[in-house]
């Protein structure tokens, strides 16, 4: 535990409250204070912490981390605490029973062989390349939530913008989940077999530049791959990252049409900073209307890694779609699956408030850019 | 700490034959949190018991496995073993190693290794089952019975009779139902009247009988022990309070217009009682065809009646009842032959239903018993019965109303009584004579020369005369045959009564293929329904003759007694339980639930799911439906499972 | 090499299926000792997680019984393990695992006989589909 406060910088901590107060889990959720775990830690409550159902709760989202002081990394010490509670035996209270987390482990099992392209045959694509596209769970999030989204959609408008632009990407036929969320959840073990068969994979496939379309998998690849793939020289971007380029040079356009705002992903602004990316795309496509919380401070769509979903996250996705209906937006973009699956879940059935003020349409980056290609 | 103690029972030769008990012991000893093992030769005698009972007082056990026979054999044992020793009688776990185990396989080594499985499985269990305690409700004493003919008046009366409480409703003005239509009655010829309206009588001086008669439940919510019904008195256009049933306002009244009690075979008044015996003898407006209310003439029956009770005006009111249980017993309507066009009800004037030929052959109906045709009023001398109209049909109703066979009989017989020279012609495919003293009956009626003809109808037709040409396929003679008859008689099934949709969702309970109320078992458990509390007699469950519903009156009688003779009630602690503080209140556990149980409430600005533990039945299909974990069943969570199977999978307990 | 031993974990419902398998028991009827029951109180009250989380765990086969479509206790809880049950097998198809490794069946209290038939026959599958992680899915 001490390590973990070492090396967050937890140790700096003043206690001014800073965290707490501007957490969108404390806000509705009194019984969580991101203060008083890294008090509890620093005062050597080990297994205080470890039994705390409210270890669970924190987003991750990094909002306190923007505001903090004393610039404690407070989303790796959480992670680090909750490492520490799943080596003793304590888990997070999952989503779905838990069924993403076990199709997760399962997917370390080393002599896995998936069956998951059928999305991409009427695509281009190959096994080999120079760009490789790592899909993620989309398949998987297909299966699980088709009943009100259609992740998948994500996957076949990434390729499709790819194949437009010329580029016939790599991608696997077994590729593995990044390990995010059972990283986040304190499974390292597992998340370090899953990091070790994806890297080995990225590397056979002789790319030099690695496209995702989910946030999550852009930053596990990008930082938390980042000891295996160090030497390789290999390129980790979002999708939002290199259409952005491919306007810049390649000349591809879009037709312009609507008016749109943007919901910022946690892990793609504030842990990667990356902003004006996913802008420069949706302001291609139609006008931008920001919503008062963005970029750092956007609000998170309520749910991490699959286990911090409580009420709390329904209230902040609802307010969120409020927030963005209030734009007077046709369309809210978001540029990460997880965030369109948990805020179109909040609205597929009952919600506080009235319809109108949520009806709002949701829309993926991609799927949009994908469907505004102009000459396609 | 977790303090378990494990009992392996030899079951004589049963268990210790085929499983290693000592070894068993030894590896169970090892495992984590287990304070004892111990085995037995039969640890369901009272020796055995009392050996647990003494390791729970001497050793602080707080949690207890049994390894022996199926819980369904004695889980109530050890439970009861448990609570005698002082713990929590949730806390038991047993490891099913006699029918799961030694009984289903022959290799001893391979038997014991799969119990050491079934322990550890159980002790897994048993560290996350949760201490329970059943949930006191009160109960309200008194029954709801919804429908008053012979169902309703049966189990009316048998409950007021042991000294409870009974609201009867009745949606027509007077009790009474179908039984009261019929004249006589099989297999015994005893009249209908002579049995049933004494006990009408008795309903109506019960004093722990309620009466709300021409009246209908509109709401009812609740539980079993705590149900709250409004029900709406209709207006009968005067109060009844001063109404002394003389009859003069029926006697004065000039309107009149088809009788719906006689089937539409004779006429009645704009104001009427449905027939002499009424109970309550007090008669209703009809406010489509009165010509006071209508067109604001006449007004006659306001002036001649004695007690001065006529009140127009007079508006609906509502009563409110509590009561603990509910009884359905809203019997049948016949069914409406008119969609079967080859038949030609309602085209030709000769052809008439069982229940019009009912009213026709009733003393007390418009015609006073006398059987004569609609078009001409001519006594007809050859009838023709035309079986399975709308029963045992594809197109209409699959089932066999069971009533229609004897039903023609009787009345065949009764013709023939009457006219012994008249001809009459049953068409059947098969007469199901399924009764006590049916099938004697049967043999009766065809010793009077009553012709059994075996085929379907195929048509029937209309001569210039009046007269029906009935054809049909003689089976047994292989010809196709026209019958030249004075009047057909459709035998027409039973359909459920036009308004049980409306009472299936008062009560949440459920309906059959037939549209029937469903049982809740349809053997063993023909009287309950899948909603605690409410009950199902006579033909609002199915199609039956008057002894088989007064059976079941009985049997829902007893059942609704078994309820509400209780001053409380203890309801299973084995139910869903929702986390206020995680739920994210969408709703898919409400949508899922099958017995209304959860309901959206708000709190502060939110929804949030709450069950209703009266309601609950335990299935756990909500903690499914749950996306976020919010909703558990308690003592089988998610969590317990997870731990079962990293016990057996990943050699963990 | 020793034998595979597959291991198999069933779920099966306290109104039907574990009556069946106590039937099973009561008539002598052998079967293979492969299979583990863990007691459910409906079909319907099986997550999708259970059946990947024994998976996950090791298990070789995986299967949900319950009372006969019509006849549950709670109504229509085989049903909604019906439902679920085909989302699942999209699961087992993006995955890779073969779709026979996991069953849903109906088995009556009185069904002994197909208790012990359904286990013997799917222990027998399983045996020639090999270990869940062998390599060949």
């Amino acid at each position: 535990m001490k390590q973990i406060i070492r090396n967050t910088k937890a140790y700096y901590c003043v206690e001014c409250g800073k965290c707490t107060g501007s957490c969108p889990v404390a806000r509705g959720n009194e019984f969580f204070s991101p203060r008083l775990i890294v008090e509890r830690a620093l005062s050597g409550m080990k297994q205080d912490i470890e039994g705390d159902r409210e270890l669970w709760a924190c987003l991750t989202c990094e909002a306190c981390s923007k505001k903090c002081p004393s610039t404690v990394k407070y989303s790796e010490f959480i992670r680090g605490m909750r490492k520490m509670a799943f080596d003793s035996g304590f888990t997070s209270r999952c989503s779905q029973g838990g069924l993403l987390h076990s199709i997760q482990r399962i997917h370390s099992i080393k002599d896995l062989v998936q069956d998951r392209l059928d999305w991409a045959k009427d695509l281009k694509t190959s096994k080999k390349g120079e760009v490789l596209y790592f899909t993620g769970c989309l398949p998987y999030f297909e299966n699980l939530f088709s009943a009100f989204v259609s992740p998948i959609e994500i996957a076949k408008s990434t390729v499709k913008i790819l194949n437009f632009a010329g580029i016939v990407p790599a991608i696997l036929q077994n590729e593995r989940c990044c390990g995010h969320d059972l990283l986040w959840t304190g499974d390292s073990e597992t998340f370090q077999k899953l990091a070790r068969l994806n890297t080995e994979m990225i590397k056979e496939s002789g790319a030099s530049r690695v496209v995702t379309s989910c946030p999550e998998c852009l930053r596990t690849l990008k930082l938390d791959y980042a000891d295996l793939l160090e030497s390789t020289g290999i390129e980790i971007m979002h999708i939002s990252e290199l259409i952005s380029s491919l306007m810049k040079n390649n000349g591809i356009k879009f037709n312009r049409s609507g008016i749109m705002t943007y919901h910022d992903p946690c892990r793609l602004g504030r842990h990667l900073g990356i902003y004006d990316a996913p802008r420069d795309v949706i302001k291609s496509m139609g006008e931008l209307v920001e919503m008062g919380n963005h970029m750092a401070e956007s609000s998170c769509c309520g749910v991490s890694a699959w286990a911090t979903c409580e009420s709390m996250s329904k209230q902040m996705q609802v307010n969120r779609l409020i927030e963005a209906k209030s734009t007077g937006s046709d369309t809210l973009i978001t540029s990460c699956p997880k965030c369109l699956i948990h805020l179109k879940c909040a609205v597929h059935n009952q919600i506080p408030v009235e319809k109108e003020k949520v009806d709002i349409r949701i829309e993926d980056l991609a799927v949009a850019a994908g469907k505004a290609l102009a000459g396609d | 700490m977790t303090n378990i103690g494990i009992y392996i029972c030899h079951c004589g030769t049963n268990i210790a034959g085929m499983i290693d008990v000592e070894e068993l012991a030894r590896k169970a000893a090892k495992l984590k949190d287990v304070s004892v093992v111990k085995d037995y030769r039969y640890l369901c005698s009272d020796p055995g018991q009392d050996l647990i009972k003494e390791d729970i007082r001497s050793m602080d056990l707080d949690r207890v496995v049994v390894a022996a026979c199926s819980p369904r054999m004695h889980e109530s044992t050890y439970r009861k073993v448990l609570s005698e020793a002082g713990i929590n009688p949730f806390l038991l776990e047993i490891a099913n190693i006699r029918e799961q185990a030694s009984w289903v396989h022959s290799e001893k080594e391979k038997t014991t290794e799969k119990a050491f499985d079934l322990v550890r499985i159980a002790v897994a269990k048993v560290k996350k089952d949760e201490s329970l305690e059943s949930l006191p409700a009160d109960v309200i004493q008194r029954v709801l019975v919804i429908g008053a003919g012979i169902a309703g008046i049966q189990t009316s009366l048998d409950i007021a009779n042991i000294g409870y409480e009974v609201v009867l409703v009745e949606k027509e003005q007077s009790i009474g139902g179908r039984m009261s239509q019929l004249g006589k009655t099989f297999p015994t010829l005893d009249c209908s009247a002579c049995i049933l309206t004494p006990r009408m009588v008795e309903v109506s001086t019960n004093p722990k009988i309620r009466l709300h008669t021409y009246s209908e439940v509109e709401e009812i919510s609740g539980f079993i022990g705590n149900f709250h019904a409004k029900i709406r008195k209709k207006s009968r256009g005067l109060n009844p309070d001063l109404c002394t049933g003389c009859g003069e306002c029926t006697a004065r009244c000039p309107t009149k217009v088809p009788g719906e009690y006689d089937e539409g075979m004779g006429k009645r008044k704009a104001i009427y009682t449905l027939f002499p015996q009424a109970v309550p003898n007090v008669p209703v407006i009809d406010r489509a065809n009165c010509v006071y209310i209508t067109k604001g003439k006449c007004g006659i029956c306001k002036k001649v009646c004695p007690a001065g009770a006529i009140d127009y005006e007079l508006g609906d009111e509502i009563v409110e009842e509590e009561v603990g249980a509910v009884v359905v017993a809203s019997g049948f309507d016949p069914f409406d032959p008119t969609s079967k066009e080859e038949l030609g009800y309602g085209r030709y004037k000769n052809v008439i239903t069982g229940l019009q030929l009912e009213r026709l052959l009733h003393t007390a109906g418009p015609t006073k018993g006398e059987v004569i045709r609609p078009s001409d009023g001519a006594v007809p001398k050859r009838i023709a019965f035309v079986q399975c109209v709308g029963s045992r049909d594809e197109h209409a109703n699959k089932y066999c109303s069971r009533v229609c066979c004897m039903h023609a009989i009787k009345n065949a017989l009764l013709i023939k009584e009457h006219h012994p020279d008249a001809e009459i012609f049953i068409y059947y495919i098969d007469i199901r004579a399924f009764g006590k003293g049916y099938e004697e009956f049967y043999k009766r009626t065809q010793e009077h020369g009553i012709k059994f003809m075996r085929g379907r109808v195929a048509e029937i037709f209309e001569e210039n005369n009046g007269n029906v040409v009935v054809r049909a396929d003689d089976t047994l003679l292989g010809m196709v045959m026209e019958n030249e008859v004075d009047m057909a008689v459709l035998s027409v099934g039973m359909v459920p009564r036009s308004d049980s949709a409306k009472i299936q969702k008062l009560l949440g309970i459920a309906t059959g293929s037939d549209g029937f109320f469903m049982e809740a078992h349809a053997k063993l458990r023909p009287v309950e329904t899948l909603v605690d509390g409410v009950f199902l007699a006579g033909t609002a469950q199915g199609p039956k003759d008057i002894p088989d519903t007064v059976a079941q009156a009985k049997g829902a009688a007893s059942s609704a007694l078994g309820v509400i003779s209780h001053k409380v009630l203890e309801l299973s602690p084995l139910i869903s339980e929702v986390d206020e503080r995680l739920c994210r209140g969408c709703g898919d556990c409400k949508d899922i639930c099958e017995y209304g149980a959860i309901e959206l409430i708000t709190l502060d600005s939110r929804n949030a799911a709450r069950i209703n533990p009266a309601l609950c039945k335990g299935c756990g299909a909500c903690t499914v439906a749950c996306c976020n974990g919010s909703i558990k069943l308690r003592n089988f969570t998610d969590t317990a499972t997870f731990a079962m199977l990293e016990a057996v999978l990943g050699g963990e307990a | 090499m020793t034998e595979f031993d597959p291991r198999i974990i069933a779920f099966c419902c306290n109104w039907c299926s574990y009556v069946g398998a106590d039937l099973a028991g009561t008539s002598r009827l052998q079967y293979p000792h492969n299979v583990r029951i863990i007691r459910t109180m409906c079909s319907g009250q099986v997550f999708p997680s259970y059946i990947l989380k024994a998976l996950e765990l090791g298990a070789d086969g995986v299967m949900i019984a319950g009372c006969h479509i019509g006849d549950c206790h709670y109504v229509s809880g085989n049903k909604k393990a019906e439902e679920r049950f085909r989302m699942l097998l999209g699961i087992m198809k993006t995955l890779g695992l073969d779709a026979r490794r996991i069953r849903l069946e109906w088995i009556s209290a009185s069904e002994g006989v197909k208790f012990a038939n359904t286990i013997k026959e799917f222990a027998r599958e399983i045996k020639e589909l090999g270990p869940r992680n062998g390599g060949k899915e």
